[in-house]
């Protein structure tokens, strides 16, 4: 290969150093309006009433929407049932409450200011145990268990083999407990949406990763054709995994526009990011492992519950289990509704809490069967997922072996407490896994008369470097340079559908997608040659 | 009060179009709008100067981003934690999220856009480019700030001080390392130390 493996600039390297690359807090439009959101300040609570009087009377403002002139559901935001833009009652505390838009930030925030909301204070529950507990305040009618994808309210299980036989067959039976809390996305790049109309057309500046699903969320929150939304994202400050979905702030922004005739910036400040968009769900993990007498394990249990907030975004899984070779495993989540912030999709969603719980879990193991930590996983890791079904290739275990020969792990760890001064030190290991799904990929290329290259492509350059990927890809393929290639991405009217910069697919899948369509678009030039002028 | 000259009359003037147009626009508002306290002041800008009545409420970040339309200084978190914001104020860096326009008044500030003589690159932009320094490039412009600053008063930092130096600009893809050695090669050249 020519091109793919050397070294090779970021294609928009030098925007990104001359602050010339556009950010969608960077795109100002002609009489745009600027929008703040209130929020509740409990975390559970009826709403009484809003008085907007002083806040309409506030020179300056523009629109406001709340739960009483504002009934769009937002269904990326909840999965099981609808989620207003606006809710009544209030779930948590950061709950959107109303959204002003005006002439400039300020006087957006004196309006917030402005704004009298009655409430009715309701009891809440933080702690997923607690919120399962009997009298737990009811977030939604039926239970604070969240019900499945048919509606049943029933914990996720899994199971293969007897796990209770492999408990009672084994030699020790270990338990243990792990919590992980909530963790925030934190790109570094303020949530932001501009939205502008045109007629019926609606165009949607996001910070997304998924500019198609984007699309489609809100055309369908809003009642719209496909065709009539556009969502641009030409650079974007952080995906971190939870900018997959069209997001609230993108839905309120085109509604004060539309509202307020006037194209509107709506930003979230840090702290709003913080309390009212999603995060990593928060676990508690019971583990009951039995163990043979060779070292192998008989039987994993795994009793988990994930705090979900009171609305349902993400799965609310618990990987990990799958990792270990087993003939005995069940695994029971139950994913619950609380008063706390909002959980769902983060970075390998249902992983690193779950890798966290199990892996703690095996060194313990290890630990106390005074087995080497690398010998027992090597003892017991499975060359199948789930200890079922084949993988096509498996590398893990020969990266163990050579990684810790690398690591000169033989010589460098040794058992808790064998260093007898007060300074310690300490190494250890652990595995992991990530699965992701499979999804669509497309790509169009196009040449011009003068040999020019288009790449057309969904993606958004979370800051892996994607858009320059799919030009090496392309250039690869196509036999050129690089700086014959141009990249038209982020624009879902000049881009064909992407399934999003979420689960590593973009390289695999668009990437495959480029590569495919230029070695057509090759095929044709040879063919043909280059289109003419005109 | 000093003579106007007409590069800074020309530049006040289409500053302050572009602060009145936002309120044109929907309704003959400026009138309408609350009373804000505002305040005449004069500034430097990449060498340009400028004239203008800000709100006092503006901070720097909001002056140069929303008014004078040089978003390439960034807000991440408005509180001075992250230092996306950094300019140079004097060529000192401060975080212009935490620091008033007003305050402003007679100071020359220095942000990305001014790294940059035309085409030809700083030093400093070029070995970010080499070294892959921006992934998502949200916090290069601070970070390129804080280390413009530190080569103007040592042209010759240690590892150890550019980090010093760079500690009050954080980047959520964690590509430090890469910032510190893109710093040391604009510093050192090819033949510095190569590591950090």
């Amino acid at each position: 290969m020519n091109r793919v493996g050397r070294p090779t600039p970021r294609i928009d390297a030098v925007a990104r150093v001359t602050g010339r690359a556009t950010y969608t807090g960077d795109v100002a439009l002609p009489g745009m309006l600027y929008a703040r959101v209130l929020r509740s300040p409990h975390p559970h609570a009826r709403i009484r009433g809003i008085d907007l009087a002083a806040a309409r009377a506030l020179p300056g403002v523009r629109a406001i929407l709340t739960h009483e002139n504002c009934r769009v559901v937002w269904t990326s935001g909840d999965s099981r049932r609808p989620r207003y833009l606006f809710n009544n009652p209030v779930r948590f505390a950061g709950d959107a409450v109303a959204a002003v838009a005006a002439l400039d930030r300020h006087v957006a925030e004196e309006a917030l200011g402005r704004i009298v909301v009655d409430y009715d204070v309701l009891g809440f529950v933080l702690d997923p145990e607690e919120a399962l507990q009997e009298g737990a305040v009811e977030i939604h009618p039926g239970g604070n268990l969240s019900p499945d994808a048919e509606g049943k309210r029933e914990p996720e299980v899994y199971r293969r083999g007897d796990v209770e036989a492999g408990l009672r067959s084994a030699e020790r039976v270990f338990q243990d407990r792990y919590t992980s809390v909530h963790h925030n996305n934190a790109q570094l790049e303020p949530r932001v949406s501009v939205a502008q109309w045109d007629g019926d057309k609606l165009t949607v500046h996001a910070s997304t990763q998924g500019i198609s699903n984007c699309q489609t969320e809100i055309a369908k929150d809003l009642g719209l054709r496909p065709e009539n939304v556009r969502v641009v994202c030409a650079y974007m400050g952080g995906g971190f995994g939870n900018k997959n979905q069209c997001h609230d702030f993108d839905l309120m922004a085109a509604l004060l526009a539309r509202e307020a005739g006037a194209p509107v910036k709506l930003e979230f400040t840090r702290k709003e990011d913080f309390v009212a968009v999603h995060g990593r769900w928060p676990t508690r993990q019971y583990y009951k492992v039995g163990v043979s007498g060779d070292g192998r394990l008989s039987a994993i249990q795994l009793r988990g519950y994930s705090g979900m907030g009171p609305y349902r975004k993400g799965s609310g899984s618990i990987a990990g289990t799958e990792l270990y070779a087993c003939p005995n495993v069940e695994t029971v989540i139950h994913p619950v509704h609380t008063n706390m912030a909002v959980s769902a999709n983060f970075r390998g969603p249902a992983y690193p809490q779950g890798v966290f719980g199990i892996e703690s879990t095996m060194d313990q193991i290890a630990h106390e069967l005074k087995i080497d930590p690398v010998e027992f996983r090597l003892r017991n890791l499975t060359r199948k997922y789930h200890d079922e079904l084949p993988y096509t290739s498996n590398g893990l275990e020969e990266c163990i072996r050579r990684g810790a020969d690398a690591f000169g792990w033989k010589q460098r760890w040794h058992p808790p407490g064998a260093d007898p001064g007060s300074l310690k030190r300490g190494v250890g290991m652990a595995m992991g896994a990530f699965s992701a799904r499979l999804g669509r990929s497309s790509a169009v290329l196009r040449v011009d008369s003068s040999g020019r290259y288009f790449v057309h492509v969904g993606v958004t350059d979370v800051g892996t470097g994607a858009k320059t990927t799919m030009a090496l890809l392309a250039a690869e393929e196509l036999g050129i340079e690089i700086a014959q290639v141009e990249v038209v991405s982020g624009d879902t009217d000049r881009c064909p559908y992407s399934v999003g910069e979420s689960g590593s697919r973009t390289t695999g899948f668009t990437g495959q997608a480029v590569v495919t369509a230029a070695r057509d678009l090759r095929g044709q030039v040879a063919a043909k040659g280059l289109p003419r002028p005109g | 009060m000093t003579e106007i000259s007409r590069r800074e009359f020309t530049v006040g003037t289409v500053t302050g179009i572009a602060a009145a147009a936002l309120p044109a626009v929907a309704e003959p508002a400026a009138a309408a709008l609350p009373a804000v306290p505002r305040t005449a002041i004069r500034l430097s800008v990449n060498g340009v100067d400028h004239r203008m009545e800000v709100e006092d409420r503006w901070t720097l970040a909001e002056l140069l981003r929303d008014h004078l339309q040089l978003t390439g200084t960034k807000v991440g978190c408005d509180r001075g934690e992250c230092g996306a914001c950094t300019v140079l104020l004097d060529g000192a860096p401060v975080y212009a999220c935490s620091y008033l326009a007003v305050w402003a008044d007679g100071r020359a500030i220095r942000t990305v856009e001014g790294l940059a003589r035309g085409e030809r690159l700083d030093p400093l932009q070029q070995a970010f480019i080499d070294h892959d320094g921006p992934q998502c490039g949200f916090c290069t412009s601070g970070q390129l700030m804080s280390a413009r600053a530190l080569l103007d008063r040592n042209a010759h930092p240690s590892g150890d001080e550019i980090r010093a130096a760079l500690t009050g600009n954080l980047c959520r893809c964690s590509n430090y390392e890469r910032y510190v050695e893109a710093v040391l090669a604009a510093a050192h050249g090819v033949g510095g130390p190569r590591r950090p």
